[in-house]
């Protein structure tokens, strides 16, 4: 089944993915690719770029160089690519060497989820779902809730009852638990109307039973419905139960691109690095007593770049 | 207890609290300080000397005073204590002065709301990212709060004349500029995740203000109108006095033609007018669930 998908070819195609920020290099030529009704995980020690390549992906960040492919279209890079995707694929492009603005050609969706959730704490369940419409509506169907189209409300009740919330869509989103939230942002981007669907640490925040319902609600949003999937955890044993395939991550490039049976070597060795970072890092300061600001900007370095 | 506990630990000293540099910063920061006190009072003649001096006119003021002229004839020129409570003389219009100088403050305050808002989201890094634009938005608040809500007061008391339609204009401009910005810098602070996820999702800025940043800042923006109403309730005090209408026109009136107690109750009803204000604000705001 899982040849299948991958045979139909890539759904997102990342390739030479550079980023720095100051000094510090985050991703050092990375390439992967997810296929339409895969789930990848993608592996990595802090710091190791994982994050930054999916919000790469989506236009949070802007790569210094390499080429992201959706479906064969290229993303421009620094922009959004959920932004309006109004159904008229632009015919493919050849992967260009370097990063190149584009004309204004559409881009299938690519949607995100992130660790801290991001719904608007105050808005109903269902104005956060339909926000995810925001794409494509104009302005004047969208300043305000009560602007959107009734079709639009539809759809976005149709994606809560994917995730089986539909019986919560008139409460608080901040009423709603970790993983209630976890699946309400899910259906967000399914009212993106979603292709690709990017996950950035998606149950770090919750409990193991919560985090156990999303990672089968991304799952079968794979298998059943065919998106491509691409998932930043933090635990082997989750990547290893649910996804098809786990990309590991070091220093900004992939260290292996494995189906699931990675060794328990593999991942040990992958956290290895930032373990013999943080000893070195201790070991200087130990040398250096006195002094606590390298300490200080080494971690909020490897904060910023988790 | 356990053998963990038995192991000797070994003495380390304590880092100093201060170092040498900072202490002899602090001084010198310390003297300039004081120098620039010192050199402000004697520019403003404030000293003891000068107060004792005024005591005499401040007594006076308060209790009023027998003036014997030339001719000598006494005559006693009321202080401002006992108060004038006089109801159909004083204290009913009193009452209805101040009710307009609420009515000023209120209108003021709520015709700079569109203004505001709209300085407030292009002023804002959250909901602009277009620098140019911003840019002129923080320029133009800043020129306009730049000027005194007085000033523009006497401007427009200048243009149309006296009353309070000029000084509801003289607030309105002011608090646009000055709620403007408090509003902008609420938005900077609100949580940048919401933002970023409808930006994903392909939101226009104008989207994202309208669906992450203004309902996440409702609270602080409703929470900061209220506190511009009791600021400008106050203003509004100030402004009657350079005749813009209102209490604060009446105490300056008074006070021109020596009615010392007339104003004295003017000037209470001003303290009781404020206070209950003040209270009624920080209420509403506890009730919005602000603060």
């Amino acid at each position: 089944m899982r040849a299948d998908h991958l045979s139909s070819g890539a759904m997102l195609r990342v390739d030479g993915l550079r980023k720095a920020f100051g000094e510090k290099t985050v991703l050092d030529g990375l390439s992967f690719e997810v296929a339409s009704g895969e789930v990848v995980s993608l592996l990595g020690a802090n710091g190791s770029g994982k994050s930054t390549s999916l919000r790469c992906v989506v236009g949070l960040e802007r790569p210094d160089g390499g080429t992201i492919t959706v479906d064969g279209v290229s993303a421009r890079p620094g922009e959004t690519t959920g932004a309006r995707s109004s159904g008229e694929l632009a015919r493919p492009l050849a992967p260009s060497e370097g990063v190149t603005a584009r004309s204004a050609e559409a881009v299938p969706t690519v949607a995100m989820v992130f660790q801290k959730i991001h719904l608007v704490p105050r808005r109903s369940v269902l104005d956060n779902v339909c926000a995810g419409a925001l794409g494509r509506l104009s302005l004047s169907r969208s300043w305000s809730v009560l602007a959107f189209p009734r079709e639009v409300q539809a759809e976005a009740m149709a994606c809560l009852d994917r995730v089986g919330l539909a019986d919560r869509a008139r409460e608080k989103a901040g009423r709603l638990s970790g993983g209630q939230q976890q699946r309400v942002a899910v259906a967000r981007a399914l009212c993106q109307r979603a292709q690709v669907l990017l996950a950035d640490e998606p149950v770090s925040a919750l409990d193991p039973a919560a985090s156990e319902q999303v990672m089968n609600l991304l799952r079968s949003l794979a298998d059943d419905d065919g998106l491509a999937v691409a998932a930043v955890l933090h635990q082997p044993d989750l990547a290893r139960r649910f996804s098809d395939r786990i990309l590991g991550l070091a220093g900004g490039r992939l260290v292996f691109d494995s189906s699931s049976e990675v060794t328990d070597q593999a991942v040990a060795d992958l956290y290895r690095p930032a373990l013999e970072a943080l000893e070195a890092a201790e070991a200087a300061e130990a040398a250096v007593a006195g002094s606590t600001a390298p300490k200080e900007s080494t971690d909020s370095a490897t904060k910023e770049f988790a | 207890m356990t053998g963990l506990t038995t192991a000797p630990r070994p003495r380390l000293d304590i880092p100093p609290r201060y170092r040498p540099a900072g202490i002899a910063t602090g001084a010198v920061v310390a003297i300039a300080l004081i120098l620039v006190h010192w050199y402000a009072a004697v520019q403003t003649n404030t000293s003891p000397k000068e107060l004792l001096e005024g005591w005499r006119g401040l007594w006076n003021f308060l209790f009023g005073v027998d003036r014997t002229y030339p001719n000598g004839k006494t005559i006693h020129q009321d202080g401002a204590f006992p108060l004038d409570l006089r109801w159909s003389e004083t204290i009913r219009p009193g009452l209805e002065y101040c009710l307009l100088t609420i009515w000023i403050g209120l209108l003021g305050t709520t015709l700079s709301i569109p203004a505001a808002l709209f300085f407030a989201v292009i002023s804002s890094r959250t909901t602009n990212r277009f620098v140019p634009l911003w840019f002129l938005g923080r320029g133009v608040m800043s020129v306009l709060r730049a000027v005194p809500e007085t000033v523009y007061a006497l401007m427009f008391i200048a243009a149309v004349g006296f009353g309070a339609f000029p000084g509801v204009i003289a607030l309105a401009i002011h608090n646009v500029a000055v709620m403007g910005k408090l509003w902008s810098e609420a938005m900077d602070e609100v949580d940048q995740g919401p933002v970023e996820a409808l930006r994903v999702a392909g939101a226009s800025p104008v989207q994202s203000a309208a669906h992450a940043v203004l309902p996440a800042v409702m609270p602080s923006l409703l929470g900061l109108l209220l506190y511009r109403f009791d600021t400008n309730v106050r203003s509004s005090v100030i402004l009657g006095t350079v005749g813009a209408g209102g209490i604060g026109f009446f105490i300056k009136t008074e006070v021109d033609s020596f009615h010392f107690d007339t104003m004295m109750t003017y000037v209470c009803m001003v303290i009781v007018l404020i206070i209950v204000i003040d209270l009624f604000s920080a209420w509403l705001r506890k009730k919005v669930g602000t603060v």
